[in-house]
C-alpha cells in the first residue's frame, strides 16, 4: 500500500523593491487604472507611506533597509563621504557597510537568499546564495557572486543600470533604457528563481527613480511629449510585479505556511520647484570662504571657514583638530550650530519656507559611527532640492533636473498590517523575525 | 560587528603587546571597539598577588579569558597578550569564547635571548629568575593557531598584515583591499553617475 503525502511547501520571502516610487504617486496610479495589479494589491492587502532615514537617498536607505539600521550604526551617510581628518572625498562601497544584511542574518539560521540589483552592494560579496549588485556598481564582473553566473547574465543582456549621461539628454533614449534594463531584470529572475533553491528573494526595480529623475514634470501633464510613457512604463513595472507576485504564488503557495510578499520603495519623489545650493548660501551668510576664486571642492575651504556641506544638505562644522584647516573650538560649535539652524529655518523662496527642519545628528543617529556623521542634517520642504555643490555662486536654482527625494512619502505593502509608523529600518527585521516564527 | 577575540601567545619578548598594539590601532582606525588586555598589565592589577607556578599561571589566564569573553559577547574586540603557555588552559578559553583567533608569537629562544630588550632571558639563564617560561618553564606551542606570526623573520608590519588579512578572511572585519578603492577610471564613472542623477 502506497501512501502519498502532500509536499509541505518551505517558508519563503519575496521582496520587491521599486526605487524611489512614492506612496501618493501608488494612491493615484492604482485610482486611475494604470497600475490594476497594485490595486488588487492594495484591495487584497495593506499598502502604506513609509518614512526613511536621513539624508533620503538611495545609497543610505538602502542601507537602513537591508540591516535595519540607522546610518550610525551601518556607517552609509551618502553617496560620498569625508575621509577622516580630511576633506578628501571617498565614494563608500559594500565594504564601508558596518551591519549585517538581511543575507547575512539569515545566513545564520540556514536560510538561503538570491538577490537581483540591490543597490550599494558593490562590489558584491559573498552571500549564502546569489547576490547581483546595483548602482554604483560599474563592472559586472565585480558585481556577481558567485562569479560564475557573469557569463549568463552577459548572454541574457543583463545591465546593471542605464546609461544615465545620454539619458540625461536624450529622452527617447531613456526610454529604451528603462525597458531594456527592466528586461533583463526579468530575465535574470527567470534565470535564478527555479535554478536557485531559495528561502529568500529580492529583486529591485531602479527604472522608477531613474525614470522621476528626468521626467517627472511628464507626470502631471497631459500634453507632456512623455507623459504616456511615464504612466506606460509604470503599466509595465504593474505587469513586473504581477508576474513575480504569480511565480511566487506556486512556489510558496497561498501563504498558510508564513511565506511573505512584500513591495517597498526607499523614498518618495516630488517635482523640484528650486535647487538650493546650500555652499553658496553658507558662503552669503558669512559661515564659509575659500582658498581660491573657482573652488573645485570642500577642500578649498579656507582656514577661516566655520563650515560647509556635502550632498545633499549635510552640514560639517569646520572644527579645530578635526578638520586640517579647521578654526571653530569645540566650545564655539554649539553657537555655530543654533545660527545656522535658526537662519535656515527661516530662508523662503517667493514667500515660501524652504526648509522644514535641521537635524543635530544626534537626533536622528544612533550606534557607534555617530561620529562620522555630518554634525547637522537638514531637511527641505517638498520642491525645494538641497545640493552641496562648491561651483554654484546663486542659492537658488534650476537644472536639468526634474525630481527630488522624498524622506515621508516611500511606501510599504504586505498582506498583514506589520507595525504602526514604519520607517524603512523595520522592514529587515519583519522579514527576519517571519523566518524565525 | 560582532565582537571577537585575539589571543597573543608566545614567550616573553616575542612581540606579543608590540603587535596588539598595532592590532589595536589599525581596528580602531576601521571604527571597532576595542580592549587590549596585557597580562603584565593584568597582574597588577586584575591577578594581583599571583605567582609563576602552573596553578597560579593557569588561574591568570583563565580570568584573562572570562575577560574576553565578557568582552566579546558585547560586541567588542578582546585582544589579549599573554605568553598563556599551557595549551590546555588556551583551548580552555578558546571553547569558552564563541569567536576566538589565537595568534602565536614563534621565536627561538636563540633570537630572544639576543633581543632581550629587558634583559630577563640573560638573568634566566644565570638563573637569577627562576621559572622562566622557556627557559626552566615549559610553554607548550599551539598546534591549531588561526595565525602563526615569526617574529624573529618577519617584519613587524608584515606580521600585522598577516593578522589583519586572517581576521578579514574570517569575516571578523570586513576586507579593504577593494574597499572604496576604486581604481581612478572606476571612481571617475561613479562621480559622472551620481552627477548625472543630481547626487553630487
Amino acid at each position: 500500500m502506497a501512501f502519498f503525502f502532500k509536499k509541505k511547501k518551505k517558508k519563503r520571502c519575496c521582496v520587491v523593491g521599486l526605487d524611489g516610487v512614492p506612496f501618493t504617486l501608488l494612491e493615484v496610479l492604482t485610482r486611475n487604472g494604470v497600475m490594476p495589479f497594485m490595486e488588487k494589491l492594495k484591495r487584497d492587502g495593506n499598502l502604506r507611506s513609509m518614512t526613511v532615514t536621513l539624508p533620503e537617498i538611495s545609497a543610505v536607505s538602502w542601507s537602513s533597509f537591508m540591516t535595519g539600521t540607522n546610518p550610525g550604526t551601518h556607517g552609509i551617510f551618502g553617496f560620498m563621504d569625508l575621509k577622516p581628518q580630511t576633506y578628501s572625498l571617498t565614494f563608500p562601497s559594500y565594504n564601508d557597510l558596518k551591519a549585517p544584511a538581511i543575507w547575512d542574518n539569515l545566513k545564520e539560521i540556514g536560510k538561503r537568499s538570491v538577490v537581483i540589483n540591490q543597490p550599494s552592494t558593490y562590489p558584491a560579496r559573498p552571500i549564502n546564495g546569489v547576490l547581483i549588485s546595483g548602482f554604483v556598481a560599474i563592472d559586472i564582473k565585480k558585481a556577481v557572486y558567485p562569479a560564475s553566473l557573469v557569463p549568463q547574465l552577459q548572454e541574457l543582456g543583463y545591465k546593471i543600470d542605464i546609461d544615465t549621461m545620454k539619458a540625461r539628454e536624450d529622452k527617447d533614449f531613456l526610454i529604451k533604457e528603462l525597458y531594456s534594463t527592466l528586461a533583463g531584470r526579468s530575465k535574470a529572475l527567470d534565470l535564478l528563481w527555479g535554478n536557485e533553491d531559495w528561502d529568500y528573494f529580492e529583486v529591485v526595480v531602479t527604472g522608477t527613480d531613474r525614470l522621476h529623475h528626468y521626467l517627472w514634470d511628464a507626470l502631471g501633464d497631459n500634453s507632456h511629449k512623455y507623459h504616456q510613457a511615464f504612466l506606460d512604463y509604470y503599466n509595465k513595472v504593474d505587469s513586473f510585479v504581477e508576474s513575480t507576485y504569480k511565480r511566487f504564488l506556486d512556489v510558496a503557495g497561498d501563504g498558510e505556511e508564513g511565506s511573505e510578499f512584500l513591495l517597498l520603495s526607499d523614498h518618495g519623489f516630488t517635482g523640484i520647484e528650486k535647487e538650493i545650493n546650500l555652499n553658496c548660501w553658507l558662503a552669503k551668510e558669512g559661515y564659509l570662504s575659500y582658498m581660491k576664486d573657482s573652488p573645485d571642492s570642500v577642500a578649498d575651504i579656507s582656514d577661516s571657514a566655520k563650515a560647509f556641506v556635502l550632498d545633499p544638505g549635510r552640514i560639517y562644522i569646520n572644527y579645530k583638530g578635526k578638520y586640517p584647516k579647521g578654526c571653530v573650538e569645540s566650545a564655539e560649535g554649539e553657537s555655530i550650530m543654533r545660527e545656522i539652524k535658526e537662519k535656515l529655518e527661516k530662508v523662503e523662496f517667493e514667500g515660501k519656507k524652504v526648509i522644514q527642519n535641521v537635524y543635530r545628528k544626534e537626533e536622528i543617529y544612533s550606534g557607534p559611527y555617530l561620529d562620522r556623521a555630518a554634525d547637522m542634517v537638514a531637511l527641505s520642504y517638498p520642491g525645494f532640492d538641497l545640493k552641496g555643490s562648491v561651483k554654484k555662486d546663486v542659492v537658488f536654482d534650476k537644472t536639468v533636473l526634474q525630481g527630488m527625494h522624498t524622506w515621508d512619502d516611500a511606501f510599504f505593502w504586505s498582506f498583514g498590517r506589520k507595525k504602526d509608523n514604519l520607517n524603512i529600518t523595520d522592514i529587515s527585521q519583519i522579514i527576519i523575525d517571519n523566518f524565525k516564527s | 560587528m560582532k565582537g571577537f577575540t585575539i589571543w597573543f601567545t608566545g614567550l616573553s619578548g616575542s612581540g606579543k603587546t608590540t603587535l596588539a598594539r598595532e592590532v589595536e590601532e589599525i581596528l580602531l582606525e576601521r571604527g571597532l571597539k576595542v580592549e587590549v588586555l596585557d597580562a603584565d598589565i593584568v597582574r597588577t592589577n586584575l591577578s594581583k598577588g599571583l605567582g609563576f607556578s602552573k596553578e597560579d599561571r593557569d588561574i591568570n589566564i583563565r580570568r584573562i579569558g572570562f575577560v574576553c569573553n565578557l568582552l566579546t559577547r558585547n560586541d567588542v574586540v578582546a585582544i589579549a597578550a599573554a605568553i598563556s603557555p599551557y595549551k590546555s588552559v588556551r583551548d580552555e578559553n578558546r571553547k569558552l569564547i564563541k569567536n576566538y583567533v589565537e595568534v602565536f608569537c614563534k621565536c627561538s629562544i636563540d633570537a630572544l635571548t639576543q633581543r632581550d630588550v629587558k634583559g630577563l632571558y640573560a638573568k634566566a639563564l644565570k638563573g637569577e629568575i627562576k621559572n622562566f617560561t622557556g627557559v626552566d618553564d615549559p610553554y607548550e606551542e599551539p598546534d591549531n593557531a588561526e595565525v602563526v606570526v615569526d617574529t624573529g623573520k618577519e617584519t613587524e608590519e608584515q606580521s600585522v598584515a598577516k593578522i589583519i588579512k586572517t581576521l578579514e578572511i574570517l569575516n571578523y572585519i570586513p576586507r579593504v583591499e577593494d574597499a572604496n578603492e576604486y581604481s581612478g577610471d572606476e571612481e571617475d564613472e561613479i562621480k559622472a553617475r551620481l552627477k548625472d542623477l543630481g547626487y553630487i
